[in-house]
């Protein structure tokens, strides 16, 4: 089995908007339910889970740009490196059969997340001098400040703080869509099917 | 339906300059104050682009833009201004806060930085139509199956965003608290989320249909349907942008000699 094989047919062309959408409507809802967690990875988690870490890398890299560059969010511009990294991470995991029962998945979203912390923490530092944002992470990071520790340790705990959460949540509900699926759909993607000749 | 795009027609001269014209702005108002490494470089442009907004009618749909990352710029400026490693000269004193000098240099440098960058995209976003932009792009060898994927997103985010209010009025009707402490809330993000996801995934197999049968894998060249006329200002604008960048680079390499 190649970790990397991807079918680029018109149905995974039309998962990749799909999935955008997605990650656009779960950080509208953390948005709506005053949750304080981002959720904006749903869709590209989806994505890499069903078309690979190559669907997942461009359905990450893609949401971020698009939306950087035409609904005005360019603090997200930057951030297309840590979506990236998600998408093929969630992609990995679920092609070595991580996304298979309930445990499995919270492996998937801790991996995820530690993915989306390590190359989001040298981002933060270098655009926002360590802060995220987040309520909660730079609580955290002004604790570590005021503690006098170094920058790059306090943004990395600031970022632990919101992003293992954040993705474990996210792959929760991931886990529980790709169970609901019917398989005529899931098979669409699945880069390692065989076709059947009967002629 | 509404769009997530932020482009209004307004007709000011900033809509019919090309795409490409724009993207030039972008990169030379982010480069060059970082080539230079000076205060008032980020200064300069931020004053460029609030006057290229101005005449293009837009300074009062910036508003929002700024809103929306002012309150993360504030807590760097007391996160830095209080809290930074290099803190040492005392600047003033606010009940039992103490700012410092050091911090809030540093903080203004980030807060300039990012100020800038919002205003220079302020201009692409808000005066270009996303379709435009990616028509134009496709013409000069972009790839049209991503060009594809960039459109339907436009399209298919407002989809959703009616299907989403469906099915919150929905759960709501039948009970489901949205409102209250933290765990009620957090309770109800599955059962909002996960019709409208699934019912996407689903319509996505059909619209993969429909894009085959019209011919979206043929290999033939395709034809625009609208031609668009160029500004007279984009040639020189696009060059004079990219003079400016060379000669911030030349100033910082004589600067270092």
């Amino acid at each position: 089995m190649n970790l990397f094989k991807t079918k680029f047919n018109a149905a995974t062309i039309v998962l990749i908007p799909a999935c955008i959408g997605i990650n656009y409507l779960g950080k509208m809802f953390a948005s709506l339910l005053k949750l304080p967690l981002w959720l904006d990875s749903i869709g590209t988690c989806i994505g890499g889970c069903l078309g690979g870490p190559v669907i997942g890398a461009i359905c990450g890299a893609a949401n971020n740009l698009i939306y950087g560059f035409t609904a005005g969010d360019n603090i997200t511009l930057i951030y297309a490196l840590t979506s990236l990294g998600i998408g093929v991470a969630a992609g990995i995991m679920a092609r070595l059969g991580f996304m298979k029962s309930f445990p499995k998945a919270l492996l998937t979203a801790v991996v995820a997340g530690l993915v989306a912390v390590l190359i989001s923490t040298p981002l933060n530092v270098i655009f926002w001098g360590g802060t995220t944002g987040n309520v909660w992470g730079d609580m955290v990071f002004a604790a570590t400040q005021a503690a006098g520790m170094p920058v790059l340790l306090g943004s990395l705990l600031d970022e632990i703080v919101v992003d293992v959460p954040d993705k474990i949540i996210t792959l929760i509900v991931v886990f529980f869509v790709l169970k609901g699926l019917p398989k005529k759909l899931t098979a669409l993607y699945d880069a390692n099917a065989k076709v059947e000749r009967l002629d | 339906m509404k769009s997530i795009s932020l482009y209004v027609d307004n007709g000011s001269w900033l809509c019919r300059v090309h795409p490409f014209t724009k993207l030039a702005y972008i990169v030379t108002a982010i480069s060059v104050p970082l080539i230079g490494g000076t205060l008032w470089l980020f200064a300069a442009f931020i004053a460029l682009s609030l006057a290229v907004l101005a005449s293009g009618h837009l300074l009062r749909r910036v508003t929002p833009l700024v809103a929306f990352s002012f309150t993360i710029l504030i807590t760097i400026f007391l996160i830095h201004g209080l809290f930074n490693q290099n803190n040492q000269t005392p600047l003033f004193q606010i009940g039992p806060l103490r700012f410092y000098q050091e911090g809030l240099l540093y903080a203004l440098r980030i807060g300039c930085n990012v100020l800038n960058m919002l205003f220079s995209f302020a201009i692409l976003v808000l005066s270009t139509k996303p379709s435009e932009l990616v028509e134009e792009l496709e013409k000069r060898g972009f790839s049209r199956r991503i060009g594809y994927i960039i459109i339907s997103v436009f399209q298919i985010v407002p989809q959703m965003m009616g299907t989403m209010s469906t099915i919150t009025d929905a759960q709501r009707s039948r009970g489901m608290e949205t409102e209250g402490n933290l765990l009620t809330r957090a309770k109800a993000f599955l059962p909002l989320i996960s019709p409208v996801v699934m019912s996407a995934l689903i319509n996505t197999r059909e619209r993969a249909v429909a894009l085959e049968v019209r011919g979206f894998a043929a290999k033939q060249k395709k034809t625009y349907l609208a031609d668009r006329t160029p500004h007279r200002g984009d040639k020189p604008i696009t060059i004079a942008l990219l003079a400016l960048i060379v000669l911030a680079a030349g100033w910082r390499i004589a600067q270092c000699l």
